[in-house]
């Protein structure tokens, strides 16, 4: 593995078993993704956008070959192992939020820093951090109920950011919101991955969204067809610069610095 | 911790109605448990200490009611193996003159002296009360459902009206209150007062022999047997164990009956418990897979539906059995008017223990209730729960 790659695959396939037949689904991907990237996977439904994003996300096991993030092989792990390395290595975003309704943002945020070893105080500290790079620590008593939809997937971003893990994983997140919030949420991944130098791993069907990751690879009929750099990424020609992202996502000027 | 207990608090707090009204079934099935438990429990302790004690009951064999001979008695008292004995003569009655059927009452005259050796359950009963009774000739012990209907209270004269012969009052003085729930509707006095009062020097209707075991109250009834045989009147002997084994024998139907109904509560309460928690945690699947997703091992996951299961089912147990409980308790301070409800906790009085039984037969069945949903739910597959939202 090369050093500075996080994500390898080695030759991965995902079958999945209805009834009699067998949907073969990815069939020998190999991909390596490096750490800090930012990634969008794009393809027609059906071709194994968020299967590949599962098995990297060590949600799902591949039917063959090798998952690695980090040091980790996560394909040789069983499914409790797995939950806990998640609870460090991976923050998720949905695409519908999925916030526990019953509990304020403040929880919602604090729950994955549950199961780790760690003090109330320190909890406190890493919920109010990540309430404050989404720009919504004067939200912290709302609950998801009480929110916009932009606001309620920030929530999302900071339940994914809490445990500081090196890896990102959003699929759809701006798929149940109107363009001007999805904007504001893209801006926000951004510029985790700017600031934080978060790895991104983004499922789309919005050109527009891809357009802000640094690589772009296409997904039909479970093989990559396409593996480019996007010409309006980060560091390209066509990129329009951090300040002008945070100028346009108010509350979030502490990602900047 | 006590943010996961914080979890199932919330979770339990999503759906009040669903929550309350399970809640709600458990708690009433707990309390029918509960009492049906006590009577169950009462009546087999009750069957195994009066089969081993040792008391005779000795009646006229061929007339009721029975009429014994007052010069019977020295014989029966010195009887080789009577330790104690007592007699009973019984004065059915109204405690108004206007002879309401619900103003009835059973008097019966007997020694005494020996009264609480002699009756089961009087333990509770005042020794100074007792001497006060040996006293006053006119003194009487009152049931406490007498006192309530008589409104009547310690000094105070009171007047029974017989049900046969209208002639033969008695105007008694009360000297103490039964403990609540012992025999119900009855009034002890003196039988040297009765004796005067009514005229009845002749005959007792029953008398009680105590003996030293259940053995002894053989040997005694041998003798009773032998020497009043052929004899006129007559006597019949009855030992109390077995007395007790008949009922025993005849009440075995029933009280299988009880304990089929205790077992068909307790499944009753985990079909209840387990379809209201499968319905919330099916309603939840999709935030099962979020928590997992986010990090909670299987059996975290398993614990959150349990843990929601026991709790319900650990409160509603303590609220139904303490419902019980405070149901037995006013029921036997008489606060609450005599009724088939509070005989019911007089006959069968819950005690304070069964809070904690309640809680833990409430946690059980929770336990049990949550085995399959939480299973289902531990075995949600992340990608499946969302490749369907998708």
């Amino acid at each position: 593995m090369n050093p500075e790659d996080l994500i390898r695959l080695d030759n991965v396939a995902k079958e999945y078993v209805r009834g009699s037949e067998r949907v073969a689904v990815l069939l020998g991907v190999s991909l390596e993704i490096a750490e800090s990237d930012f990634v969008a996977l794009i393809g027609p439904s059906g071709s194994g956008k968020t299967t590949l994003l599962n098995l990297i996300a060590g949600l799902d096991q591949p039917s063959s070959g090798r998952v690695f993030v980090g040091e980790e092989e996560i394909s040789r792990l069983d499914e409790a192992r797995l939950a806990r390395w998640r609870t460090n290595a991976v923050g998720f975003v949905f695409q519908f939020f999925h916030l526990i309704p019953v509990l304020t943002a403040y929880e919602n945020v604090e729950l994955p820093l549950l199961l780790l070893n760690m003090s109330a105080a320190r909890r406190r500290q890493q919920v109010l951090m990540a309430l404050d790079l989404v720009g919504l620590s004067h939200r912290l008593d709302h609950r998801p109920g009480q929110l916009s939809g932009g606001e309620q997937q920030r929530i999302g971003i900071a339940r994914a950011l809490v445990t500081d893990p090196k890896l990102i994983v959003a699929d759809e997140p701006t798929g149940d919101l109107d363009s001007a919030r999805s904007k504001e949420i893209l801006d926000l991944l951004e510029l985790l991955q700017l600031g934080l130098r978060k790895t991104i791993l983004l499922v789309t069907h919005d050109p527009s969204a891809a357009a802000r990751a640094r690589r772009v690879l296409r997904i039909e009929k479970g093989i990559i067809v396409e593996d480019r750099v996007s010409p309006t990424a980060v560091g390209s020609p066509l990129w329009r610069g951090q300040d002008a992202i945070v100028q346009e996502l108010p509350g979030c000027s502490s990602l900047s610095s | 911790m006590l943010k996961f207990v914080l979890l199932i608090l919330r979770n339990l707090g999503r759906n009040k109605l669903r929550t309350g009204l399970t809640a709600l079934a458990v708690a009433v099935m707990v309390l029918l448990c509960v009492e049906m438990r006590t009577i169950l429990g009462t009546v087999l302790r009750r069957v195994e200490a009066e089969g081993s004690q040792s008391r005779l009951m000795v009646t006229e064999r061929w007339q009721m009611p029975s009429r014994i001979p007052v010069r019977y008695l020295p014989a029966l008292a010195h009887l080789e193996g009577v330790e104690d004995w007592t007699t009973w003569s019984s004065y059915p009655c109204y405690l108004h003159e206007d002879r309401l059927v619900s103003q009835q009452a059973f008097g019966v005259a007997t020694r005494p002296d020996n009264l609480i050796a002699m009756h089961a359950g009087l333990d509770k009963l005042d020794p100074a009360t007792i001497e006060t009774l040996k006293r006053e000739k006119n003194g009487a012990l009152l049931a406490a459902d007498v006192a309530k209907d008589l409104g009547a209270r310690i000094r105070q004269n009171i007047t029974l009206f017989s049900a046969f012969d209208s002639s033969k009052t008695l105007r008694l003085r009360v000297v103490g209150i039964l403990p609540v729930g012992e025999y119900p509707r009855v009034v002890f006095f003196r039988q040297d007062y009765f004796e005067t009062a009514t005229g009845n020097k002749d005959t007792v209707d029953i008398m009680w022999l105590r003996t030293r075991d259940p053995e002894a109250a053989r040997h005694v009834a041998n003798q009773v047997q032998e020497r009043f045989r052929n004899r006129q009147p007559e006597l019949k002997v009855e030992t109390e164990s077995a007395g007790v084994a008949r009922f025993a024998g005849r009440s075995q139907g029933i009280l299988s009956v009880i304990q089929m109904v205790i077992g068909i509560l307790l499944v009753d309460m985990v079909v209840v418990l387990s379809n209201s928690i499968s319905v919330a945690t099916r309603e939840r699947r999709v935030e099962m897979a979020v928590l997992k997703v986010l990090g909670f091992e299987p059996k975290a996951i398993m614990a959150l539906v349990v843990g929601e299961a026991v709790l319900i089912g650990s409160a509603s147990g303590a609220i139904g059995t303490t419902l019980a409980w405070a149901c037995s308790a006013t029921a036997l301070s008489g606060l609450l008017p005599p009724s088939s409800f509070t005989r019911l906790f007089y006959l069968f009085p819950i005690p304070i223990v069964a809070i904690p039984w309640g809680m833990l037969v409430g946690a059980l069945v929770g336990f049990a209730g949550s085995m399959i949903p939480a299973w289902n739910a531990r075995s949600i597959k992340v990608s499946d729960v969302f490749a369907k939202i998708a």
